[in-house]
């Protein structure tokens, strides 16, 4: 193989590695991770019909809408389905003492801040940015979280100071 | 291109995308993690603050602070708005307070010494370990007989924790309790005896003075409580917050400081005349007939030496201008004389302050609105520890190197860093056979000691605080904790009383508090019972406590009492200066005078371990992360020095190096440099930084009040190297230069033209 070939097949290897990272960080990952419980928010939210809040409980209160608490879970959990594989996984994080470590599928910046206690006091709907997680036995992204789709929303709702940046960037 | 090329490019960028495919997959998140709590801490709401009402202790001024608080950690510092010092605003040291917090270098758990003494080397052990080890020393030391053998080195406490460590030091059978701190305006406190009578700080009203003459007060930066004044200086500038005329600030020093460069007139007098000055103003106002008080032939007398010619050749100041000043001071009412750090750093530095309170009680000051205000008593009284004569540091140092001193603790001071090196105070500790440190940080002092006990900071701590100077009135300023300790550290009042329980019998009896918090409460419980302006404020003690810790203090909803004191002839005729201060060193040799003042940023040393005030550029010279000696230009001139060239400053005590800043504010016979940088110890970010000028200075602590006379000695210069750009002791400055290239960016207006443009126009 000649020099030439060889420098070719290198810049297009390192041109294709990047555009496949691109790809791949965009489309694939990040949008439905495996979780360390499989919790299905179809038999808790969908069959069950329990209310969104009634576990995100600082949702209305604060800027984090809040993951509910080991304790809350083993509230229901010490006495029903007892026996399901999941939620022997859920006891023995309650008796080893751990939280449970869920991983993010709503994952922001650091440099921008989304309070969901303002979002619900404007009447926004859960399922407006979450998607309809009552149907989703493992809870997908369905927004971009992209500013341009902050954006989009805060102009067509005509919030005010929606397009300043310290509304957002805090 | 071949065929066979081609598939293999296509073979390759197949490859390619699989591989940038995977190493997405693997490498990016979701890998942050969402922890909830196991089971979540009562009243908290993840992302709600919860601000917490306490006390700032990053200096002496005490100011109010809340403290905001998510999710169990400390964010953010504000000042309280409610506290009557600060009114709401909180200085740059005090906003840095979360950086002592958490600090890389703090201590994290108790330690044993393992390497020599000041070699900073430690290995960790247990609590109970090392408090039984403290306790087993003292006991034995009881045991021999020598308890008075025992020395108590601790920072200035005007609350129940120094109440209680005096209690501790008394029950132990020890006299030696000594509040050290370098700036205690010890000669302030003791003139203030000398002529009104009472030791205590008295409020200087700079809000409603029109006439401000201030002898080296760096009000604006570091002396007695920069916010407080700053905010009444603010107040001041606009008329008193009512629609009167301006009041105006002449400010006298060899160096101008930042109050200095707000002041409408800077009077550089010579250093060490500024007494001499002052008088003369004092004569001029009796001359002229301004005096309107009683006994005005005896002030004469006595005032009589201090002729308007002879002062002005001694101060190097017009005698127009101290005319002038005489003037302006009697004639404008109400004005008010202050006099700062600088005038009282030199030998014989009551004098200083006993003739500013001279120039006050003829220009009938003393006691009036916008004047010097006498201080009530405190509400917690101060006791045998806060008496001048035993805060001086000479007693521990004589007592130790005549071998009177066999243990020895240090709370939360650093003597080793801001007293002399000329003292003699390393041989003095070197001496004692069993050192303690109460300490957050191993710095100069605490590196000293066999095993140090860490101790919380003032965010993760109960206590309280005696406003010095109150505002006219008493005020209380409590301090709980708004975090967790983040390390296995403890309450510095409750190690005193574990050692008092270890100790048995009486004193274990003594100390039956449990804890400093109940202490503290149990503490404010006697004093709500015999305080009938708190009983009234509340109905039951519970209510009171609540309020108290919800307001953060406690303080009378009233105006600062005015009442008159009289400055007598014979309370201050053996407290007048003969003469300009001498100083150490011969003017051949030595041919500049130095000067140290705290630094803006760094304080008395204790600020230099916080990026965030290494960083911020200092108000005068816009210098960061380090030090530097300021050269007159012309005197810089004369030696050859550049900027950022590196100088050694020599005394008769010493000599270090730091590089030159060029600085046309300050006499061409006077060279300054700040306090603060030159640690030795003090964690990775104050260590090895700068120069210590305190090191090369002589030591006089004065007869009386115990003051350091820390401005009280000659030197000279001389260029060691040219600046090196980029090096690690190079100058840095976050101003390029001092000019302004003819742009315009600086507007000066004359106060005549000021007072003609109507408000709108501003």
């Amino acid at each position: 193989m000649r020099i030439r070939t060889l420098i070719i097949c290198f810049i297009v290897l390192v041109v294709t590695v990047l555009i496949g990272y691109k790809l791949g960080d965009t489309y694939l990952t990040g949008r439905t991770p495996v979780q360390p419980i499989e919790f299905s928010h179809v038999i808790h939210a969908g069959d069950n019909g329990i209310p969104c809040q009634y576990c995100h409980i600082y949702a209305e209160r604060s800027r984090h809408s809040g993951v509910p608490n080991v304790r809350k879970c083993m509230g229901c959990h010490n006495v029903i389905k007892t026996d399901s594989p999941e939620i022997k996984k859920l006891k023995k994080y309650w008796d080893d003492k751990e939280p449970i470590p869920w991983v993010k599928v709503h994952n922001l910046p650091d440099h921008v801040v989304y309070p969901h206690k303002r979002h619900i006091k404007a009447g926004l709907q859960c399922t407006e940015c979450h998607g309809d997680v009552a149907s989703m036995p493992r809870v997908s992204r369905v927004s971009s979280l992209k500013m341009g789709w902050c954006l989009s929303c805060h102009m067509e709702k005509k919030v005010e100071n929606g397009r300043d940046c310290w509304t957002c960037h805090i | 291109m071949k065929r066979r090329d081609f598939l293999k490019y296509i073979g390759a960028g197949v490859v390619g995308t699989g591989a940038g495919l995977a190493a997405a997959k693997i490498a990016s998140p979701p890998g942050a993690k969402l922890i909830p709590y196991l089971i979540p801490p009562k009243d908290m709401i993840p992302g709600v603050a919860t601000w917490y009402a306490s006390v700032c202790r990053q200096c002496g001024a005490g100011c109010g602070i809340l403290v905001k608080v998510l999710e169990g950690r400390a964010k953010k510092v504000e000042g309280n708005p409610l506290h009557p010092v600060n009114k709401g605003g909180l200085c740059a040291r005090g906003q840095s307070g979360l950086q002592a917090l958490y600090n890389p270098d703090r201590i994290v758990g108790p330690m044993k010494r393992s390497g020599d003494r000041g070699s900073g080397r430690y290995t960790p052990i247990s609590w109970d370990e090392a408090l039984k080890t403290v306790a087993g020393k003292l006991k034995g030391l009881s045991d021999d007989g020598n308890a008075d053998k025992l020395w108590l080195v601790s920072s200035s406490e005007r609350g129940h924790l120094g109440k209680l460590a005096e209690e501790f030091m008394s029950a132990y059978g020890s006299k030696n309790h000594i509040e050290y701190d370098l700036f205690q305006n010890k000669n302030l406190k003791y003139a203030g005896g000398v002529t009104v009578g009472t030791e205590d700080v008295p409020f200087y009203d700079i809000e409603n003075t029109k006439y401000l003459l201030s002898f080296g007060a760096d009000f604006a930066s570091t002396w007695l409580s920069p916010v407080g004044l700053s905010h009444g200086y603010g107040q001041m500038r606009q008329g008193g917050g009512k629609k009167s005329k301006r009041g105006v600030l002449v400010q006298v020093e060899p160096r101008m400081s930042l109050t200095g460069a707000n002041a409408d007139k800077w009077v550089p007098a010579r250093p060490g005349s500024e007494a001499i000055l002052a008088l003369a103003i004092a004569r001029e106002i009796l001359a002229k007939g301004y005096y309107r008080g009683s006994n005005a032939g005896a002030w004469k007398t006595l005032l009589a030496p201090y002729k308007l010619a002879s002062a002005s050749k001694a101060t190097d100041v017009a005698a127009e201008t101290i005319s002038k000043i005489a003037y302006d001071l009697a004639k404008t009412t109400p004005s008010l004389v202050i006099g700062g750090d600088a005038l009282s750093s030199y030998k014989d530095g009551i004098s200083g302050q006993v003739a500013v309170n001279i120039l006050n009680h003829l220009a009938g000051n003393i006691g009036r609105k916008g004047g010097v205000l006498i201080n009530p008593e405190r509400l917690l009284k101060a006791g045998k520890r806060a008496i001048l004569k035993n805060q001086k540091m000479t007693r521990f140092i004589d007592a130790s190197l005549a071998g009177n001193a066999k243990a020895l603790i240090i709370d939360n001071t650093n003597p080793v860093f801001t007293i002399p090196k000329s003292s003699k105070i390393m041989q003095a500790i070197r001496e004692v056979s069993f050192v303690v440190s109460f300490a957050t940080f191993i710095d100069e002092s605490s590196a000293m000691s066999d095993i140090i006990l860490p101790t919380n900071t003032f965010y993760e701590d109960w206590g309280d605080d005696f406003t010095e100077p109150g505002v006219g009135m008493g005020v209380a300023t409590i301090m709980q904790p708004a975090v967790a300790p983040v390390f296995k550290t403890k309450s510095r009042g409750d190690i005193y009383i574990a050692l008092a329980k270890a100790q048995g019998g009486k004193l274990a009896d003594k100390f039956d508090h449990g804890t400093f918090n109940k202490y503290l409460k149990k503490s404010w419980k006697k004093l709500y019972n015999s305080n009938k302006a708190m009983a009234n404020s509340a109905l039951t003690f519970t209510d009171f406590w609540n309020r108290l810790l919800e307001n953060g203090g406690w303080w009378p909803k009233s105006t600062p009492r005015t009442r008159t004191r009289n400055v007598s002839v014979a309370s201050v005729k053996n407290y007048l200066p003969k003469a300009a201060a001498k100083f150490e060193g011969d003017k051949s040799s030595y041919p500049l005078n130095l000067l140290v003042y705290p630094s803006t940023g760094m304080y008395d040393g204790r600020g230099a371990n916080s990026p965030w005030l290494q960083e911020f550029p200092d108000t005068m010279t816009a210098v960061v992360w380090g030090s530097w000696v300021e050269i007159n230009p012309k005197t810089a001139e004369k030696l050859k020095i550049k900027e950022g060239d590196t100088v050694s400053v020599s005394t008769p005590s010493g000599s270090i190096e730091l590089p030159a800043h060029i600085y046309a504010a300050i006499r061409p016979d006077t060279i300054a440099i700040p306090i603060g940088q030159g640690h030795t110890q003090y964690g990775r970010i104050a260590k090895d930084r700068g120069a210590n000028p305190l090191e090369i200075l002589p030591f006089i602590e004065d007869k009386k009040s115990g003051e350091l006379a820390l401005n009280s000695t000659r030197a000279s210069l001389s260029r060691k190297g040219r600046a090196k750009k980029g090096s690690d002791d190079s100058l840095v400055r976050a101003a390029a230069n001092n000019f302004e290239y003819g742009r315009d960016y600086t507007k000066i207006i004359s106060p005549a033209e000021f007072a003609k443009i109507g408000k709108e126009d501003v």
